[in-house]
């Protein structure tokens, strides 16, 4: 027997560095081989005005994925979200042209977000509704409520100091900071704060994680309460990137916020991923958004070239897994 | 009350039952035009498509998993049914074969996915939900076709002894579930999977095959549901179906089964489509606007699910 | 296995590049063109036999109460509020109408057919109606005829025997005649242009892609279009849609053609944000309370649009006095109220009129 005597060979930096963070590098090499290509074709792809309205024009996308990959981290999944950020938006337009000081209406919509998403998780939690089902429900009372409270009524004519997304600091639009200071801190403290790991440890497995001494309801209202937060700064973002206010809920935005957090890595089996890819993925999607312009791929196939694309990438985060699993 | 009665009594059918009865009764009080067989028969001639399709969601559903990708399936094969009579010349019966065939092709990938990669069936029909549609949207051109001879309206617009054809189809189809999920071993390998995969693994089910059996038949009854769409609508577009798969899930889910798999009834999931229907066509009839209906599906949704669950815990205990 | 990955999308991206080239447009419904003179002079309609349905067993609701419903495409968008309002105008004109709107969330046609059936059983006298698809939408309203019900369209047609009239906005020709010019006239001959759509598969939209393309080529054919994306009903996609062709053209972008009320305004935003105003033109389909801010800020110069509370006004009137009896088939004009007489074309369509430009100095007086 000899392959007993084989010694262990100690992992690489880089491959131990591949299997913590593999999705994410995934997502960030088809990242920058799509800026190369594209940019390969066609220069103006790379130049600062297209990159910046990449990165801002999807930021509130990727805030939204940030709650978004908490939920599914912890064992559940919201279809509600794009409907809420309809009704936040639609909050935050309404303060803001009946007069009331902007940062109420800035404030506001965040508040209700956490207020919504805090019942959300009670319910889920300690009513112990499956999370689908409730958010499902959930989509249907927002999306219909929407509707029947404005008429579908565009909001216009907000005050000028409203629109936070427009400003910039640096050259660099407003959503792009909020974007990338959200998703290191929330990082950071995923990984580093006791109440962060026990969103992983719940998620994981629950029962081994409440005979460890957390309590998952808890944790699972915690984590709705933060997502709603996190829904509210994407719906500010939503709300003013534009001088009018579509009060109506945007068209699957939810599929695209789950995606995003799902691509980034985070496994819907709860347990594992983490923020810094469902913003990865979030800016792949905005990227791919571009690049078919750029590309004249004809917008008929756009649709089918992003479902292989996730198809692709799921697939190899599965061969990875694999692979990684296996002795 | 012996327990046997008890629980009987609390299962989810059976209040879902009562909730039926009382919401058709109070409907048919709103309107005097709720409760005839002109306007019931007509109610199911609407909800024909997303029935059948829900019909082996349900099946889909209680081995744990999911399809989001039906709606998009039906667009496929609405598609490819009209490109494969008018584009390719085939005979419009041939058509019809071919994309169901394709339906059930599309469904397969999708066990394939699921069962020889592992990914989640969420995930999985996440991606091909994307996928198929896009095909639909690419393969179309934008352009609708239509056109079809009239005897192939009858399907979704005619009648047979005074009930719309699409119900006989449903009706049959619904039978033939119920009977396979109920009675057979199949049906009985399907809720091993659900309850405990790796259990149902070890104690000698083919999972897999059964899994992918189960995506393959959710992908030919949308195919089949598209076919009959098609006949209603008398064109096809790229569009068609949007949606869809969140209203099988709705009734499907609203009629007891649960999301984590293993328990759930096609008896339960056609008390959940019935009340779907209802709400929506009676409160309509009763002067309630569309956005209304749907804050009320939501809301009876969690309400129901939350009562059922109370109740449980009740007999539980 | 990123080796892998990287070669998929490289494969995929080459593959995406060379299968499909650029063509500008591919869609459109096969349906024959019909392109104006270039200088204006109206084209001769020939006379057309009427061609809508008639409704069966209508009892006579001559001046009697009638109970009216409004399933526009989609509720919850500026433009179908405006029509909404218009029908609740008239109605409240005449004062013998019961008007309400409800319709789907989204312009789903199976959602729309179900909102008809729905208000068919519960005995309405009257249906107006804006098609999602012309076809799909033809049984159930010929159910509603069936039943005695008088149905008009607004909008989007339907076949013609599914409705007994249908109040036409303005011709499709007309439409491309004015947004063409007035982007030819901004931009010059030889001036480069893109288009913002809803989805190529909305019947109104394609219609007048396709007349836009015809008729750009028959009087303004060294005007290159460049290209046309998508951007559904979705404010904040019309937006990064537009922002996307102004990046990726520079300055061969001269001007864009926004085909719905929601990609004008958001195309009027990305030009305005990416500070294009003057050098990048927007001429679209909108309504005037979205588009006044960039028309006061001197970034959009023409905004082509019918007046859509009209349209719905025009579009009760029709309903009411086909209900009346006093609109038959062979009629050559129809009084429609404060609009005064409207003409019959095809066969059983009733003008609203020409197309309306409102520019800096009248977009102040409205108010929709």
């Amino acid at each position: 027997m000899s392959d007993i005597a084989i010694p262990i060979r100690r992992p690489s930096t880089f491959a131990r560095l591949f299997e913590a963070y593999g999705q994410e590098i995934v997502v960030l090499a088809a990242i920058v081989v799509l800026f190369a290509i594209v940019g390969m074709v066609n220069p103006r792809f790379l130049s600062d005005t297209n990159l910046t309205s990449i990165f801002s024009g999807n930021a509130y996308i990727a805030v939204a994925a940030i709650g978004m990959a908490m939920v599914i981290i912890s064992g559940h999944i919201d279809v509600s979200v794009g409907s809420l950020i309809g009704v936040l938006a639609t909050i935050a337009g309404t303060l803001a042209v009946s007069g009331y000081p902007i940062w109420v209406a800035w404030l506001v919509p965040v508040l209700v977000g956490i207020a919504i998403n805090t019942c959300l998780g009670a319910l889920i939690a300690y009513m112990r509704i499956p999370s689908i089902v409730a958010t499902l429900g959930m989509l249907s009372i927002l999306k219909g409520g929407l509707i029947s409270a404005t008429g579908g009524t565009w909001i216009t004519g907000m005050p000028p100091g409203f629109f936070i997304a427009q400003a910039r600091l640096f050259g660099i639009p407003s959503p792009v900071y909020f974007m990338v200071v959200l998703t290191i801190l929330v990082a950071l403290w995923m990984r580093y704060s006791a109440t962060g790991r026990s969103i992983y440890a719940v998620g994981g497995n629950g029962e081994a994680a409440r005979a460890s001494g957390l309590n998952p309801e808890r944790t699972c209202v915690l984590v709705f309460a933060l997502h709603g937060f996190f829904a509210g700064i994407a719906a500010l973002l939503f709300a003013t990137q534009l001088q009018v206010i579509q009060s109506t809920v945007p068209p699957n935005l939810e599929l695209t916020v789950i995606t995003a957090a799902v691509i980034g890595g985070v496994s819907i089996l709860g347990g594992t991923g983490t923020v810094i890819g469902s913003t990865l993925a979030a800016i792949l999607f905005a990227c791919i958004g571009s690049a078919l312009i750029f590309l004249n791929v004809s917008a008929y196939w756009l649709r089918a070239v992003l479902g292989l694309l996730i198809l692709a990438t799921v697939l190899a985060d599965m061969a990875r897994r694999r692979r990684s699993f296996s002795p | 009350m012996s327990a046997a009665w008890k629980s009987l009594l609390l299962r989810h059918e059976t209040i879902l039952g009562g909730l039926l009865v009382i919401t058709l009764i109070v409907l048919a009080f709103q309107s005097d035009r709720f409760f005839t067989a002109d306007n019931l028969l007509n109610q199911g001639r609407l909800m024909a498509e997303v029935g059948l399709v829900a019909l082996a969601m349900t099946f889909v559903i209680v081995t744990g998993g999911i399809d989001l990708s039906v709606g998009s399936i039906l667009g496929l094969v609405a598609i490819l049914l009209g490109v494969f009579w008018q584009k390719l010349g085939l005979p419009l019966p041939l058509a019809m074969v071919l994309g169901i065939v394709v339906g059930g092709v599309a469904g397969l990938v999708n066990g394939l996915i699921i069962t020889r990669f592992g990914v989640p069936p969420l995930i999985a029909t996440l991606a091909t939900l994307a996928l198929y549609r896009g095909l639909a949207e690419g393969i179309s051109q934008a352009r609708s076709v239509r056109g079809y001879p009239d005897w192939f309206f009858m399907l979704g617009q005619g009648e047979f002894l005074g009930v719309p054809v699409q119900l006989w189809i449903f009706g049959l189809c619904a039978i033939i579930a119920a009977v396979i999920l109920g009675l057979s071993t199949f049906g009985r390998a399907t809720y091993a999977i659900g309850s405990n995969a790796v259990a149902a693994r070890f104690s000698g089910l083919s999972v897999d095959r059964s899994l992918l059996l189960i995506y393959t038949a959710s992908g030919l009854i949308a195919g089949l549901a598209a076919v009959i769409f098609v006949s209603r609508v008398s064109t096809t577009r790229s569009d068609m179906g949007t949606g869809l798969e969140l209203d099988v899930i709705t009734a499907v889910v609203l009629g007891g089964t649960s999301i984590f798999g293993g328990r759930g009834t096609i008896i339960g999931t056609l008390l959940g489509l019935g009340l779907m229907q209802a709400l929506k066509n009676g409160l309509a009839l009763a002067g309630v606007k569309g956005d209304g209906t749907i804050v009320v599906i939501g809301a009876v949704l969690i309400g129901t699910i939350l009562i059922s669950n109370i109740f449980r815990k009740d007999a539980d205990g | 296995m990123i080796r892998k990955t990287l070669f998929a999308a490289a494969a995929l991206a080459a593959m995406a590049g060379s299968a499909f080239a650029a063509s500008a447009w591919t869609g459109g419904d096969d349906l024959p063109t019909n392109p104006l003179a270039c200088d204006g002079t109206a084209g001769a309609a020939a006379a057309k036999p009427y061609d809508g349905g008639e409704p069966t067993g209508a009892p006579d609701r001559k001046a009697k109460k009638i109970t009216v419903v409004d399933v526009p495409k989609l509720i919850g968008i500026g433009y179908f509020n405006a029509t909404s309002k218009g029908i609740a105008d008239a109605a409240k004109e005449l004062g013998n109408v019961d008007a309400k709107t409800d319709g789907p969330t989204q312009a789903n046609i199976d959602q729309q057919i179900t909102f008809i059936d729905n208000y068919i059983t519960s005995g309405v006298d009257g249906i107006l109606f804006a098609a999602n698809d012309p076809v799909a939408i033809a049984p159930v309203l010929k159910k509603a005829l069936s039943k005695g019900i008088n149905v008009v369209g607004y909008d989007a047609n339907s076949q013609p025997d599914a409705r007994q009239w249908f109040v036409n906005q303005a011709e499709f020709n007309g439409i491309a005649k004015a947004m063409v010019d007035n982007l030819a006239k901004e931009i010059g001959e030889e001036g480069a242009f893109a288009i913002v759509t809803s989805t190529f598969t909305t019947p109104n939209q394609a219609r007048w892609i396709a007349e836009m393309a015809a008729y750009a080529e028959k009087c303004h054919p060294k005007m290159k279009w460049l290209e046309t994306v998508e951007a559904q009903e979705d404010n904040v996609l019309s937006f990064n849609q537009a922002t996307t062709l102004i990046n990726k053209y520079g300055d061969e972008l001269k001007g864009i053609f926004g085909m719905t009320s929601v990609a004008t305004p958001a195309s009027a935003e990305a030009v305005t944000q990416a500070n294009k105003c003057g050098t990048i033109a927007v001429v679209g389909l909108a309504t005037p309370n979205a588009m006044k801010p960039y028309v006061e800020k001197d970034c959009v110069k023409s905004v082509v649009l019918w007046n859509p509370v009209d349209l719905g006004y025009a579009a009760m009137q029709v309903l009411r006095a086909v209900a009346d009896g006093d609109l038959k088939p062979g009629a050559t004009s129809v009084k429609a109220g404060k609009l005064g007489e409207l003409q019959v074309i095809n066969g059983s369509e009733i003008l609203l009129g020409a197309p309306f430009v409102f520019s800096k100095e009248n977009i102040g007086q409205f108010d929709f």
